[in-house]
């Protein structure tokens, strides 16, 4: 375990190196986080009221927030080309040689990456933001610790979906559409930008049992109390089977393509 | 001199074409997945509209101009830019930038045509059937100056997406590394889907001065809509029209600059 630890400490030092990206990225998310809060004001100014389906202006604000900065820490074309590059340079076939297990170092390089995101970003935007745009605090203590085992599972589920979609590549010799297509899938249905409380039917309820809400919106909705206990509990259960699934399928992509490979040259 | 790019030009698209085309299945599905990514940005905003009707007193087919201009402006300039100039960090790190700089050729033209990306065709077969669905959607009365102002504003987007790109690549023959200045520009950018008006001031300002992407989208469509535009107000039409030619020669000069700067990096 501790080799798995290792590639994670070298991703988060390697990202570290260039410290103009640092102050670079900061800028490019608070930018982000700033116009997402500003769509919402302004689309609640458009409709003259502070609070539309039950919903006050300050909990989409803090939606915003929590979506843009907190949520927005894995990035999913990350993993989707790192599995690509490895394909196309024949890398891949180097990991089959070495004690590791592909996917889990993949997942190791990920937390890394995450654990810089997460201090260079996601802390330094929710610190600024909060302070001028006064962000709401969890409805209960109970949802704010669900909130913290719900982004838990959204990064291990978004993993897995980039995993698994990384790993099609090898079928498809190419990973930038798959990148694009988890992309649409997750701007539509993750509830990044608008959450299912203003989707029309029965797009809603459809939105609400696809893999992707529990990337965004159903973090976001235990954090602001808009499931009850039970409710969240049962949500829990289903994010984990379908974090499960997921699991198995990469497990078994994985396992197919590795007796796929083909090493040309070298 | 002159003569002998303007000849060589067409052979290097050719070739270039010829490669990105050698696996066409996989060329389609890639433009396939980025209709699909652009549709779902398009269609999450439709929902948004549906519930709040108007975004900064935009209606919907108002924001569908604004949208499909923005991505037809983007698609036409980066083709000529993006992925030549996101490439020459690479070049310039392993030293290969070198080897341009002794052909007889200008450097950038070779960058550019080399590598014009015809992948940008996804994005124009969603911006244009949407643009013409707009246009004949939103509430106003079209005459000819209005519409000659379209294609004019929309050249000139092009021209302001092509320069400010060619300004980011060409850091990178000063810093070496420049990609993450690309991360602001997207940044910035995928604001412009939205009108400018909605924004805090000092984002308004950034995106007229220091990034000025809302001359490629917001400005433009609102200018030719009669949409109130702040800062610029009644100028916003003039400066829309003169944003491309003048970033263009800003973006020469400092292409100049960043070449007279180069040292190499490879080794």
């Amino acid at each position: 375990m501790s080799v798995y630890s290792a590639f994670a400490r070298s991703a988060f030092h390697s990202q570290l190196a260039y410290r103009n990206e640092v102050w670079a990225n900061i800028f490019g998310k608070l930018v982000q986080v700033i116009a997402r809060v500003a769509i919402w004001q302004a689309a609640y100014a458009g409709v003259g009221a502070t609070v539309v389906g039950g919903v006050s202006l300050q909990q989409m604000v803090t939606y915003a927030l929590l979506g843009g900065a907190v949520m927005g820490a894995t990035r999913p074309e990350r993993i989707i080309n790192e599995i690509g590059r490895s394909l196309k340079t024949g890398d891949v076939a180097v990991w089959l040689l070495k004690p590791i297990f592909y996917p889990l170092y993949i997942f190791a390089n990920e937390c890394g990456s995450f654990g810089y995101r997460l201090m260079t970003q996601v802390i330094p935007t929710v610190a600024v933001t909060a302070m001028f745009y006064g962000m709401l605090p969890p409805a209960s203590l109970f949802d704010g610790a669900m909130f913290i085992v719900f982004w838990m599972l959204s990064v291990i589920l978004l993993s897995l979906m980039s995993m698994f979609c990384g790993l099609i590549a090898f079928w498809l010799m190419t990973s930038f559409s798959l990148d694009w297509v988890l992309g649409a899938l997750l701007q539509l249905f993750s509830g990044l930008l608008v959450p299912f409380w203003f989707f029309p039917e029965p797009l809603a309820t459809i939105a609400r049992h696809l893999p992707f809400a529990w990337v965004v919106y159903y973090p976001n909705a235990v954090y602001l109390g808009r499931l009850s206990a039970a409710d969240t509990w049962f949500h829990l259960g289903l994010g984990l089977g379908w974090a499960g699934l997921f699991l198995l399928g990469v497990l078994w992509l994985w396992r197919s393509a590795s007796t796929r490979i083909t090493v040309q040259g070298g | 001199m002159l003569l002998h790019h303007l000849r060589v030009i067409p052979l290097l698209v050719r070739m270039h074409i010829r490669s990105q085309m050698e696996y066409r299945g996989a060329f389609w599905l890639d433009r396939l997945a980025q209709i699909l990514s652009y549709g779902s940005v398009f269609a999450t905003i439709g929902i948004l509209l549906a519930r709040f009707d108007t975004l900064g007193g935009w209606s919907w087919p108002e924001l569908a101009l604004l949208y499909s201009f923005q991505l037809l402006a983007y698609s036409l300039g980066a083709a000529m830019s993006f992925t030549q100039l996101r490439d020459l960090e690479e070049l310039v790190r392993l030293g290969t930038y070198d080897a341009l700089l002794v052909k007889p050729f200008s450097p950038w033209v070779y960058l550019i045509f080399s590598g014009l990306n015809i992948g940008y065709a996804g994005h124009i077969i969603l911006a244009v059937p949407l643009l013409g669905w707009a246009v004949f959607s939103v509430d106003f009365a079209w005459s000819v100056p209005s519409a000659l102002f379209l294609v004019a504003a929309l050249f000139s987007a092009t021209l302001l997406t092509a320069a400010l790109i060619t300004m980011i690549g060409a850091t990178a023959l000063i810093w070496v590394r420049s990609n993450h200045l690309f991360s602001i520009f997207f940044g910035f950018w995928e604001l412009m889907r939205y009108p400018l008006n909605i924004f805090p001031g000092s984002i308004q300002i950034t995106l007229l001065t220091a990034v000025p992407l809302a001359l490629t989208s917001s400005v433009p469509v609102a200018a030719l809509l009669g949409k109130p535009v702040p800062i610029l107000g009644d100028w916003a039409g003039p400066a829309a029209l003169a944003a491309g030619p003048v970033w263009v020669l800003i973006a020469m000069v400092y292409w100049r600059y960043a070449t007279g700067k180069y040292q190499g990096a490879g080794g």
